[in-house]
C-alpha cells in the first residue's frame, strides 16, 4: 500500500445535531493508486461527497472526524488550516458539480486561473497569465487568448466546467477529486467535459476520484469502483467486478433499476423497496437489511464487515481476485455473487418506498 | 416553411389503419419576443423556440420527445395544451382543432389532456391535503359529487400504488417518488386520453425512479392513455416510448419508431446524442466510438440559416446553409431532416 497516492483508513465523520448524532461516514477505508480512476457511486446521502470533502479538508468545523487520510506520506487529518491551504489546489484539487458557484463572477476566468497558479508557484503576473491561456487552450476553449479576458457569465455551462478543470490541473496535482462534475450538463456537453477531464489526467498524471450517481459515466472511466450506502463502503472492486459480478444486494438493485440505452425493450426495471435509511442515531446490523430481499436474522443483529468475495466456479471456491481485490460487506456475498437481479428484486410498479406490503 | 409531407409526419399511418391519430400537431411555430431596453421595455428580438414542428400521437401510444435543454421540447408540450399560444400551426386533438379555441371549449378539452410536471415538490400545494389536491380537477370541471367524490379520489390513489388511507396527509409527509405518484393520480382522475409528462422522473433517485417508470407503463396498459413523454434522458425514453422524435434548436430532426431512431439513426445530431450517452457496461462502453461535438448550441434568437445543426455538423456543406432540409423519409423508412443522411450504429 506504500505506493498509493492517497490512503484513507477507518475514516468516520459525525455531526452533533438536535435530533442526535449523524453518522455521515462510518469506517471508510480505501486507497487510490497513482494514475488510477476510482469511481464512487451511491444515492443521495450515502456519504460520497462527504468522503471527498474530508479528503480536501473542507468539512465544516462542527464535524467530528476520526481515522486517517494520508496523502503521499503526509497525514492530512489534524493538519492546520494554513498547511492544508498549501496542499489544497496544489497536490489535491477539487471539481464541484456547479461551475458557476466555483467561479468568482467578478473576475475574468484568466485572472482566476492565474490566481491558482500564483498561489502555489513563484512566477510573475504576465507569466501566470500566459500559463492561464495555455491551460485554457488545453481544455479546449477556442480562441483562448481572447476568452481569458471574459467573465464566467460569458461562458456556457460546459465551458465553465472546463475552466474549473483548467484551475484544478493548474498546479499538476497528484489527486483530483470530482464531485458530480457533469451532472448539471446536457449529454453532448457531458461528453465534451469528460473528454477534457481525460486530457487533464493525461497532462498531469493525476489520480481521479470520480463521484457520480451515473453508472454509465463510471463504466466509461473508472478502473475501480466503490459503492457506498448509509455512510459505509458496501462493495469495492474493479469496474468488471462491480458491473459483472456484483456481490452485494444493493449493487444488484442499483444496476437493475437503471434503464439502459442499449436495451432493445421488453425488460422491466427493478425496484429497491423502501427508502435510504436515516443517518441519525446508531445502527444495528446491516444498514441495507430493511430493504434487502435476502435478509436473515443475522443481518439485523450483526453489521457485516467488508471482506473478500469468494466465487464458486466448477465446484471449487476461490477468492475473486481476477483483477485486484473485490470486497463486499454482505453476510451472504458469495451467495449473492452467484445470483441475478431478477431473482432478488421485484419489477412491481407499486409504491415500494414504505416497504413491501 | 410547410415542407413536411403528410407521410413523413405520420410514419405509422402508412400501415393501413385508417383511425385518425389522437393528437395531430402540424407546422407548429412558437416565437417568444425578447424584451429589453434600459428604461422603456420594448421588443429587442425574437426567440425561435419551436419551428415547424409536426407529429402525431396515436391511441394508447407513447411518443418520446427528446433533446437537450433549450431545444423547445417543453414549449412544444405546453403549446399542445395551449398553455402558451402558438404563433402558427395547428393542434388537432380527438378531431377538434385547439388553436384559437375559446376558453370554455378549451376547458372541456383540457379534461382529456392532463399534464405532469418535473418537480413533485412545487407542483403540489403544501397546505392542501393530498386528497383535496387530487379532487381539485373534479371540482374545476364540475364532476365533483359529494357521495362518490372521495371514492374516486381513493381509487385514484390506489391506481398509482398508494394507500388510500393517505388521503388526509399533507405533501411534506411524502417522499419525492410518492409525490410524483400523487401528481399522476391528480392528472388521471378525470380519465384523460392524453398525458403530457414533462421530465416526470428526472428529479428522482434511481431506485425510486424505476417504480414510477414501471407505474407509467402499467397505467398505459390498464387505461389505454397516450403519453407525450418529454425528457432529456435518452435511456428512459428508449425504455418507455413506442415512437421517438428528436429535437434540436426548435426543430424535429429525426422521428420514427423506437427501433428506427435508436438502432438506425440517420441524422448526425441523433447519432452524436446517442453516442454521448454512457452505457453502464464497462467493456461495451470502453469499446464504443463516441462522437464528440464541438462548440455549443447556437442561440435560438438567431438560429443558423438552412439546417440549424450545420454549425456543429461534420458533414456540413454549402447546401446546408442555404436550404433547410425537410423532415422526410429519405429511403430508410423513417423521416429525417438531413441532406446527407446515413445510417450508423452508435448505441
Amino acid at each position: 500500500m506504500t505506493d498509493s497516492t492517497l490512503v484513507i483508513t477507518d475514516l468516520a465523520v459525525e455531526f452533533n445535531t438536535e435530533e442526535g448524532v449523524v453518522h455521515a461516514l462510518r469506517g471508510v477505508t480505501f486507497s487510490v493508486a497513482p494514475q488510477e480512476v476510482l469511481g464512487i457511486v451511491g444515492e443521495s446521502g450515502s456519504g460520497k461527497s462527504m468522503t471527498a470533502l474530508a479528503a480536501i479538508g473542507l468539512l465544516p468545523s462542527s464535524a467530528k472526524v476520526t481515522g486517517s487520510i494520508v496523502h503521499e506520506g503526509t497525514e492530512l487529518l489534524g493538519l492546520k488550516d494554513k498547511s492544508f491551504s498549501s496542499l489544497r489546489g496544489k497536490s489535491i484539487a477539487m471539481i464541484f458539480q456547479d461551475p458557476l458557484t466555483s467561479l468568482n463572477p467578478v473576475y475574468t476566468v484568466g485572472w482566476q486561473i492565474a490566481e491558482a497558479v500564483r498561489a502555489h508557484r513563484d512566477i510573475s503576473k504576465p507569466e501566470a497569465h500566459a500559463e492561464a491561456v495555455r491551460l485554457l487552450k488545453l481544455v479546449g476553449i477556442p480562441s483562448a487568448d481572447e476568452r481569458a479576458n471574459d467573465y464566467p457569465h460569458q461562458f456556457s455551462g460546459g465551458m465553465r466546467q472546463r475552466v474549473v478543470i483548467a484551475i484544478a490541473m493548474a498546479n499538476s496535482p497528484t489527486v483530483i477529486l470530482a464531485d458530480e462534475p457533469t451532472t448539471a450538463l446536457d449529454v453532448t456537453v457531458q461528453a465534451q467535459v469528460l473528454g477534457t477531464l481525460k486530457t487533464a489526467l493525461d497532462e498531469t498524471s493525476a489520480s481521479l476520484i470520480l463521484i457520480t450517481h451515473d453508472l454509465g459515466v463510471i463504466a466509461g472511466l473508472a478502473n475501480r469502483v466503490i459503492v457506498m450506502y448509509a455512510g459505509r463502503i458496501v462493495e469495492l472492486g474493479s469496474a468488471d467486478d462491480i458491473f459483472y459480478r456484483p456481490s452485494m444486494p444493493y449493487t444488484h438493485g442499483l444496476l437493475g433499476s437503471v434503464p439502459r440505452l442499449d436495451d432493445q425493450g421488453g425488460t422491466r426495471l427493478r425496484q429497491i423497496p423502501g427508502s435510504p435509511p436515516s443517518v441519525v442515531g446508531e445502527h444495528q446490523g446491516c444498514a441495507f437489511a430493511p430493504r434487502c430481499p435476502l435478509r436473515r436474522d443475522i443481518c439485523r443483529e450483526k453489521e457485516p464487515e467488508l471482506r473478500p468475495v469468494t466465487i464458486r466456479s466448477s465446484g471449487v471456491d476461490h477468492v475473486d481476485v481476477v483483477d485486484g481485490e473485490h470486497l463486499s460487506a454482505c453476510h451472504f456475498a458469495d451467495e449473492v455473487a452467484a445470483m441475478d437481479v431478477a431473482s432478488m428484486f421485484s419489477d412491481t410498479s407499486a409504491d415500494y418506498e414504505s416497504g413491501p406490503a | 416553411m410547410t415542407n413536411i409531407d403528410e407521410r413523413a409526419a405520420r410514419p405509422d399511418s402508412a400501415d393501413g389503419t385508417d383511425t385518425p391519430p389522437l393528437l395531430s400537431v402540424r407546422n407548429l411555430v412558437k416565437h417568444f419576443s425578447k424584451r429589453g431596453g434600459a428604461f422603456i421595455k420594448h421588443n429587442v428580438g425574437t426567440i425561435h423556440s419551436v419551428c415547424d414542428v409536426s407529429f402525431d400521437i396515436n391511441y394508447s401510444e407513447t411518443l418520446g420527445l427528446v433533446g437537450e435543454s433549450g431545444c423547445g421540447k417543453t414549449t412544444t408540450g405546453r403549446s399542445v395544451l395551449q398553455l402558451v399560444p402558438a404563433t402558427s400551426g395547428t393542434v388537432t386533438f380527438d378531431g377538434q382543432e385547439l388553436v384559437d379555441l375559446d376558453q370554455s371549449s378549451l376547458r372541456a378539452v383540457r379534461k382529456k389532456i392532463q399534464v405532469v410536471f418535473q418537480d413533485p415538490f412545487s407542483s403540489l400545494d403544501p397546505r392542501m391535503p393530498v386528497g383535496q389536491s387530487i379532487a381539485e380537477p373534479l371540482q374545476i370541471h364540475g364532476e365533483w359529487d359529494r357521495s362518490s367524490g372521495s371514492d374516486r379520489v381513493a381509487e385514484a390513489l390506489r391506481l398509482v400504488g398508494l394507500d388510500p388511507r393517505f388521503i388526509n396527509r399533507f405533501p411534506n409527509e411524502f417522499s419525492g417518488g410518492q409525490r410524483q405518484r400523487i401528481g399522476i393520480a391528480r392528472a388521471l382522475i378525470l380519465r384523460p386520453k392524453l398525458l403530457i409528462l414533462d421530465e416526470p422522473v428526472s428529479a428522482l433517485d434511481v431506485s425510486i425512479r424505476a417504480g414510477v417508470v414501471n407505474l407509467l407503463e402499467d397505467l398505459q396498459e390498464q387505461l389505454g392513455v397516450s403519453y407525450l413523454f418529454i425528457a432529456h434522458d435518452l435511456s428512459v425514453v428508449r425504455h418507455i416510448s413506442d415512437r421517438v422524435a428528436v429535437m434540436y434548436l426548435g426543430r424535429i430532426v429525426e422521428t420514427g419508431s423506437k427501433a428506427d431512431v435508436y438502432e438506425r439513426p440517420e441524422h448526425p445530431y441523433t447519432q452524436a446524442l446517442l453516442s454521448a450517452v454512457p452505457v453502464p457496461d464497462p467493456r461495451k462502453e470502453r469499446a464504443r466510438h463516441h462522437i464528440v461535438l464541438t462548440g455549443d448550441v447556437p442561440s435560438p434568437e438567431d438560429p443558423p440559416s438552412g439546417c440549424r445543426f450545420r454549425t456543429r455538423c461534420w458533414k456540413a456543406q454549402e447546401v446546408c446553409a442555404v436550404e433547410t432540409p425537410a423532415l422526410v423519409d429519405r429511403g430508410s423508412g423513417h423521416p429525417v431532416a438531413c441532406h446527407f443522411p446515413e445510417v450508423a450504429d452508435v448505441v
